[in-house]
This record gives structure tokens, C-alpha cells and sequence, in this order.
């Protein structure tokens, strides 16, 4: 062990120091507002900032708002977007931020238990049945709830295994409802269901209204929120079991209440717009590479930075193609080079 | 800091029926003691320590705080007592040290706080006293094994606890590391702290410990002082190890020190044991006060004594006493009086027949 009176490797210090803590706070979360609020006036019918602004000051006050044209898109179509690229976009990080610690294991996504595929099971299912949205999103709700049980039924129990039995559950369930959903696409009519549940899989934000956000926001915030005042809480995580347990925490507790509220958010985030790929990797880990594995500053970072993203290249996929582009292609082209990019510059993943 | 007396009562544990880890094992630890658990490598060390503190269950038998079964104490209130440091694994997480200091206070905090200056400040203090406060802003992952170990153990002892559990905490490390590790574990016993530590190196326990622990594959186990229990036959039946254990003298004090020889051929015959050895222990010592202390370890050998010397020699007080006793008995008055601060001890025995 060297004591000598240099200091430590330069890095650690270095990172940041320019930048003041509280400014760079400011910043996150001025971030995804400024973001939503530019991608309003942005997509295949230009809105002007004046346009946008005093439509919203009608609002307000109550007064006479745009031409028909503005009203529509901005309120009925736009707005109701970008808040549900917030909400998923802020979810998906904090669910997968929270799974990596959880299962030290930098790969794992929010859909590491099966959650995902089981919610798009239900999904895919409700539209076999020709339900109607909201049912669509019951179902996907239910039986991404069903796919966790399953996993933590299967995967928990035994009396040493901890977390890597849960895990092999995990990815059982995800693959055992992937089957499924090959199942549910082969019966399908190749006209009409197979199409809209293809699409819908691919995942868009295209499709919800203030109902289904109504609905499906509520699970996302309490999860988030959660989330966040266990944020000191969650440094335990990648820790041993034993370790945790001498410290005197719950572990089992915690573990439960973390994996519960990651599921609400991510079971509830596929049943508002499918599967949505990339965001609870891709961002949780730019934000480790740039605040390390401290969950009081990584947790609130993946969820400000998560909701932007996810709004941005939401907005780039309604604008660039007249048919709105499904979103995980998206993320996906977006987010793998700059992952990689990101990655070659600083020393790499970890957690 | 209040006294704390951790006892195992007749403990037994076995993962399957029939294949007893652990059979009825004794073993007690208190306030300002060092116990070292020695055994080859399965014989059950790690799950001792889980056993102790109660992440195993016992089959039989208890382990007990100040009389009073861990089981049946609130787990939080357990938990704030005892402090347990795990093997320092490769890949710990990317937190800095100062946070992984901190993650120790955890047990005494609120479910959604997070830590004050208050704890901040006892994170630094622990650290320092440590000697790695020039660690605190330097991430685990970047850290070498031994600066992970002593991070590892100042977590431990942020939680503020009476008695401090130790799985391996100086295997991996380099020679001076390990030095490092064992210097702290020393000092904490000293300071009045209760150190239970598992350990490959019956070295350590032979310097650090006052009292070891042997675990046997298949469940046995020997408890007492170290000098009694570390000892060449002790080793040789369970590591199955021939060794020597001798005294190293360095101005200043003797060490005791073994040396593996060979790997043993089944059951010694014929070696002695038994045998009463005469030995002479010379004491040196400047500090009246410590009189007391020699006194009453002598007082507690008084049968092995043939004969006694005291001299007051300018402002040195020197003390030779001949002992008529079996070998380990020598060895652990020895033990014991090294143990005794500032007093300088030095033991010779009489050649053995066949040693000429």
C-alpha cells in the first residue's frame, strides 16, 4: 500500500472539477425540460417557439390560443409524447441503473427478469384479442407482474443460491414468453393483427393519449420515486449478501422493494409503448463513466438524462420519416456508436 | 466501550445431514482479545463465521453475546455490536472510499437518509487512525488488494462495534500488507476491541492471537491459548503437515515462528510427547508496575516451578524462574509473558536427550 503524499492517480480528482457540483445540478435537471419544451415546436409541422408559447399562455389565461392546426398537434398529439418520453425514458434508466448494481453484472437491463418480455406477451396477446388500447395495456401490465412472480418463484427460494438462481429464472421467463410471443405472431392474421403487433413490439410513443398516460403513469412515478430516496440505500447493492446483512440492512427487504419498483416501472413503461430498447443500458452507463457507482449521484442522473434522451431521439423518429419510425431502431443507431464512442474515451464500463 | 463476550456453546452445523462442518465447537472471544481460527482450507472457517453471526443457523447448540443467545437479540441491535469484514473480492464497485467508509454507518440511519457531516467526520477519523485518510477520494476499483482490505476494515469499524469479525483479511496480500493488516487488527484489540479472524498462516495466530481456534476437516476443533494450541502436533494432525515451531529472538523480543517441514506419512509413532522439559525464563523489565502482572502469570504456574530468582539490578528489574513442565506449558508461560508490554522475556531449554 503506498502512503506517500502524492496524491491519488490524477483522474479522480480532475473529473469535474471545473464545473461546480450545484451548476452541474442545475444543468441535469434543466436538461430534460429545455429538451421538451424545444421538441414541441419540432416535427413534420414546424411549430414556432411564438406559436408554441402563446398557445400556452392561452391556456393559462384562458384566451383565445393558435389556428386549429397548432392546437391540435401541440396539445393533442405532441404533448402527450414528449410526456411519456419523460416518464419512459426516465423510468427505463432508473429501472436499469437499479438491476446493473442489483446483479453486479453491467449487461443487465431492465428486462433482465423477464418483465419486458412478459409485459409484451400481454400486449401482444390484447391485440391478438382485438382489444382495445387500454386493455392492451392491462394485459401487458398483468402479465409482466406475472413474469416477475414467476421468476422470483422459480429463482428465489432455494437456500444458498442468492441472486444468480434469480437471474437464470430471468432469463428462463424472458425466453419462455419470447416463445410465446413467436407463438402469438404465428396465429395472428397476417393483414391486419400481425402488422400492429410487429409495430407495436418494435415499440412507439405514437400511440398513447392522456388515458393510457393516466393509467400508466402513476406506476412510473411511485417506482421512480422510490427509487430515488433509496439512492443511498442502493450503494449496498453490488455488494456481497453477507456484507449487506452485517451492516445491519435488510437485504432481503431491499432487494424486493428495488425489483419491485423496477418492475412497476418497466411493466408499466411497455404496457404505454412497447419495447424500448438501449435507454435503461446506454444511459445509466454514460452516467456511471461520468459520476461513478454512487447511486446519490448516478440514480438522479440516469433519470434526468434518460428523460431527455428518450424525448430527443422520440422527436428524430417522428420527424425524419413520414411513417413514424419505430423507436428501437432508433436507440439503437443512435445509441450503440455513441456507447462505443463514449466507451473508447474514458477507461471503459464497469460499476 | 462497554465489554462484550461472544460464546459458541456446543455448536454444530452441517450443510448435509450426516457430513458434520462443524461438531461441537466451544470457543469464546472477549473485549481486548485476538482469536485466530485456523483450518485447512475446507474445514468449515467461513462457515464458523457465518454460523457466529448468525447467517447459518446452528444444528445444535448457540452462539451467545454477553449470555445471551443471538438469536434471540433484535437483529439491528446484533448488528450494531458486531462488525464483519469479508474477504476483499477483485471487483468491488466504483464507489470512493470515503462512500464505502460510510455505507458502515448505514445500519445507524434512517431507511431514506443519507449520511451528515457527523458521519462524515467519524468516516475520516477512522481512516486516519487507519492510516489511509489520503485513500478517501480514491475509487475501490483503482485500488490495490491491500488498500481494498484496509478500506474494507474501516467500514467495518464506522458502525462503532464492540467485536469485529474478519474472514482471511490478510490472504492475497504481500508480505508488508499483511503486516499492515495484522498491525491494525493488533492495535484494535488493544484499544479494547473484540478481533475474531479466520486465517491461512498459523503464523499469524502464533504472533497476534492469544487465543486460537482449530478447526479439523470432518467437524473437530481445538479452543484454547494459542501456545497451547498451536503446536507442532496440533498442526500435523489437521493440515497433515510436518512443522517446526521455534523462537526467533530479535532485540527486543522472541517470536515464535513455524516452519512447514513436510507433508506428514500418516500418524506419528514413537516422538515423545508427554515428557517434562526443565527450561529457564529470564525477565527483564524497567517498569515497577508491570511487577504485578509477571507475578500473577508466574503465580498461575506455580507447580511447573523448580526455582526462582529475583534481582533488582540498578534501575532494571530482572526475574529468573526454572520450570519443571511439559513443553507446551513453557511455551505458553512464554506467550504470555511476551504478551505483557515492555517486559523482555527470553526462555531457554535444556538439551533433549538425542539432541546432542
Amino acid at each position: 500500500m503506498k502512503r506517500t503524499n502524492k496524491a491519488v492517480p490524477g483522474r479522480v480528482e480532475n473529473r469535474g472539477a471545473k464545473i461546480p457540483p450545484a451548476a452541474r445540478w442545475i444543468f441535469l435537471i434543466l436538461l430534460p425540460l429545455v429538451t421538451a419544451a424545444a421538441c414541441l415546436c419540432i416535427g413534420r409541422i414546424p411549430l414556432s417557439p411564438a406559436d408554441v408559447l402563446r398557445s400556452i399562455g392561452a391556456k393559462l389565461t384562458g384566451g383565445e390560443g393558435g389556428t386549429m392546426l397548432v392546437e391540435s398537434t401541440l396539445w393533442r398529439i405532441r404533448l402527450p409524447r414528449i410526456l411519456l418520453g419523460l416518464l419512459t425514458g426516465a423510468g427505463l434508466s432508473a429501472a436499469g441503473c437499479a438491476f446493473q448494481s442489483l446483479f453486479s453484472n453491467p449487461l443487465a437491463t431492465p428486462d433482465t427478469l423477464g418483465v419486458a418480455s412478459g409485459a409484451s406477451f400481454g400486449a401482444a396477446l390484447g391485440l391478438l384479442l382485438g382489444m382495445k388500447l387500454v386493455g392492451v395495456q392491462l394485459m401487458a401490465l398483468a402479465m409482466g407482474g406475472a413474469a416477475v412472480l414467476l421468476t422470483a418463484l422459480c429463482g428465489g427460494g432455494g437456500r444458498r443460491q442468492g441472486l444468480s438462481g434469480v437471474v437464470l429464472a430471468g432469463i428462463m421467463m424472458g425466453s419462455l414468453f419470447n416463445a410465446l410471443i413467436s407463438f402469438v405472431k404465428f396465429t395472428a392474421d397476417t393483414e391486419t393483427e400481425l402488422p400492429s403487433i410487429t409495430y407495436w413490439l418494435m415499440g412507439t410513443l405514437g400511440a398513447a393519449g392522456y388515458r393510457e398516460l393516466a393509467l400508466g403513469a402513476p406506476p412510473v412515478l411511485f417506482g421512480i420515486a422510490v427509487l430515488l430516496l433509496l439512492r443511498w440505500r442502493m450503494n449496498l447493492l453490488p455488494l456481497g449478501e453477507d456484507e449487506i446483512r452485517a451492516s445491519g440492512v435488510n437485504v432481503r427487504l431491499l432487494r424486493g422493494t428495488v425489483i419491485l419498483c423496477a418492475t412497476l416501472v418497466t411493466a408499466s413503461s411497455v404496457s404505454m409503448c412497447g419495447q424500448v430498447g438501449w435507454v435503461g443500458l446506454l444511459v445509466p452507463h454514460i452516467c456511471r463513466m461520468r459520476f461513478g457507482g454512487d447511486h446519490r449521484k448516478l440514480l438522479p442522473a440516469s433519470v434526468f438524462l434518460g428523460a431527455a434522451f428518450l424525448v430527443v431521439v422520440d422527436t428524430a423518429a417522428r420527424t425524419i420519416s413520414p411513417s413514424d419510425l419505430p423507436i428501437s431502431i432508433l436507440t439503437a443507431m443512435i445509441g450503440a456508436p455513441f456507447f462505443i464512442f463514449l466507451m473508447r474515451r474514458t477507461e471503459g464500463w464497469r460499476l | 466501550m462497554a465489554a462484550v463476550k461472544l460464546t459458541v456453546e456446543g455448536g454444530s452445523f452441517a450443510y448435509k445431514r450426516g457430513v458434520p462442518v462443524i461438531e461441537n465447537l466451544n470457543m469464546s472471544a472477549e473485549s481486548g482479545e485476538l482469536v485466530a481460527v485456523l483450518g485447512p482450507n475446507g474445514a468449515g472457517k467461513t462457515t464458523l463465521l457465518r454460523c457466529l453471526m448468525g447467517f447459518l443457523r446452528w444444528d445444535a447448540g448457540r452462539s451467545a453475546l454477553d449470555g445471551e443467545d443471538i438469536r434471540g437479540i433484535p437483529e439491528k441491535r446484533m448488528r450494531s455490536r458486531i462488525s464483519y469484514v469479508p474477504q476483499a473480492r477483485g471487483n468491488v464497485t466504483s464507489l470512493p472510499a470515503e462512500d464505502m467508509i460510510l455505507l458502515g454507518r448505514i445500519g445507524k440511519m434512517g431507511v431514506f437518509s443519507s449520511p451528515g457531516e457527523a458521519d462524515r467526520k467519524i468516516a475520516r477519523k477512522i481512516a486516519g487512525e487507519l492510516g489511509i485518510g489520503d485513500l478517501l477520494p480514491k475509487r475501490c476499483t483503482e485500488m490495490s488488494g491491500g488498500e481494498v482490505q484496509m478500506v474494507l476494515i474501516a467500514r467495518a469499524l464506522a458502525a462503532e462495534p464492540e467485536l469485529l469479525i474478519l474472514d482471511e483479511p490478510e490472504s492475497n496480500l504481500d508480505f508488508r500488507n499483511q503486516l499492515i493488516v495484522l498491525e491494525a487488527l493488533s492495535r484494535l484489540a488493544r484499544d479494547g476491541m473484540a478481533v475474531i479472524f479466520n486465517t491461512h498462516y498459523p503464523e499469524h495466530a502464533l504472533t497476534r492471537a492469544s487465543r486460537s481456534l482449530i478447526l479439523k476437516k470432518g467437524g473437530q476443533s481445538l479452543f484454547g491459548e494459542t501456545a497451547k494450541v498451536v503446536t507442532e502436533e496440533n498442526i500435523e494432525e489437521a493440515f497433515g503437515v510436518e512443522a517446526v515451531i521455534r523462537e526467533f529472538e530479535t532485540p527486543g523480543n522472541v517470536y515464535r515462528s513455524i516452519l512447514p517441514l513436510r507433508l506428514s506419512e500418516g500418524p506419528k509413532t514413537g516422538k515423545k510427547t508427554g515428557g517434562n522439559s526443565v527450561a529457564v525464563i529470564s525477565v527483564l523489565f524497567r517498569d515497577y508496575e508491570l511487577a504485578g502482572a509477571v507475578n500473577a502469570l508466574f503465580h498461575e504456574y506455580r507447580d511447573f516451578i523448580a526455582g526462582r530468582m529475583g534481582m533488582p539490578s540498578g534501575e532494571y528489574h530482572i526475574i529468573n524462574v526454572i520450570l519443571n513442565a511439559p513443553e507446551r506449558e513453557i511455551l505458553s508461560l512464554t506467550d504470555r509473558l511476551t504478551r505483557i508490554g515492555g517486559v523482555r522475556v527470553k526462555a531457554t531449554a535444556a538439551p533433549e536427550e538425542g539432541d546432542f
